[in-house]
């Protein structure tokens, strides 16, 4: 296996140090770390679909779970707020 | 195109500065957040919705922003390059998604200071207003943001399959 390439800024004064390491594939570092995403993306999709299936659920953060209120459909509920309008039209996401 | 030391220098003050003022914004807003959810102080809670979304507005979106920005700058000013390390890549991949969720969740801070700001007559409801949402979001945003300081730090090693095929450009003297 040839030699890593040094980084590329190192020997200028800063903070590069490490080489760059594997040449074949992800390392295990990101292997890692991928699967703590998907893991967490995960649970995150099955929170969310509980909440939209059951109407409850530990994802129920926005409307549903403000005893029902919906989001204003214009600005005036914001004004008090220093005149926050919401991003797109009025409507909570 | 890499940039001159003294410009990489100053571009890489600018990443850190937006970078970890913005991790310290996010703590803050956790903060507020817990205090919206658990105090038994009406006026705090009331309070922590209005300044969460006052952080976000002036300081969370900026300098979330800032960092995207002086990332990119950084990475293509450089022979690092942006898709070349993983670290790089990762951190990319975390900025921009914090950035998205940030930008989308701002109209929900802005609903919830609104009601805040409403429920602010004597006896009002708070229970309308306590929301665990913002304690999960900035949670989530607070342990991708140290994610990415990690990364930042230890520079850990590997190049993606695109860094491995091209040739490494001769840093700048």
């Amino acid at each position: 296996m040839a030699d890593p390439p040094p980084y590329p800024d190192a020997g200028d004064g800063t903070d590069l140090e490490l080489g760059c390491g594997s040449i074949t594939g992800a390392p295990r570092w990101v292997k890692v770390l991928g699967i703590i995403a998907a893991v967490l993306v995960l649970l995150i999709v099955i929170m969310v679909l509980t909440e939209l299936l059951t109407g409850q659920g530990p994802a129920r953060h926005m409307f549903g779970g403000l005893g029902g209120q919906t989001p204003p459909s214009s600005g005036a509920l914001f004004s008090g707020v220093g005149g926050h309008m919401p991003l797109a039209g009025g409507h909570a996401p | 195109m890499t940039m001159t030391p003294r410009l990489r220098k100053l571009a890489l003050t600018a990443h850190v500065v937006s970078s970890v003022g913005w991790l310290g914004a996010v703590a803050a807003s956790l903060a507020l957040a817990v205090a919206g959810l658990i105090s038994q102080d009406a006026p705090m809670v009331r309070a922590s919705y209005i300044a969460m979304n006052a952080i976000g507005e002036v300081v969370l979106v900026p300098l979330a922003l800032a960092s995207l920005v002086t990332g990119l700058v950084q990475a293509l000013g450089t022979t690092w390059g942006l898709l070349r390390h993983y670290w790089i890549l990762i951190k990319l991949l975390i900025n921009v998604f914090a950035t998205i969720v940030l930008l989308l969740y701002m109209q929900i801070l802005g609903y919830l200071a609104g009601l805040a700001a409403q429920t602010a007559s004597p006896g009002a409801d708070l229970g309308v207003l306590r929301n665990g949402s913002p304690v999960a979001h900035a949670g989530a945003a607070l342990l991708l943001l140290l994610v990415a300081t990690t990364l930042s730090v230890y520079k850990p090693r590997g190049m993606t399959r695109y860094g491995q095929r091209k040739p490494q450009p001769q840093p700048a003297r």
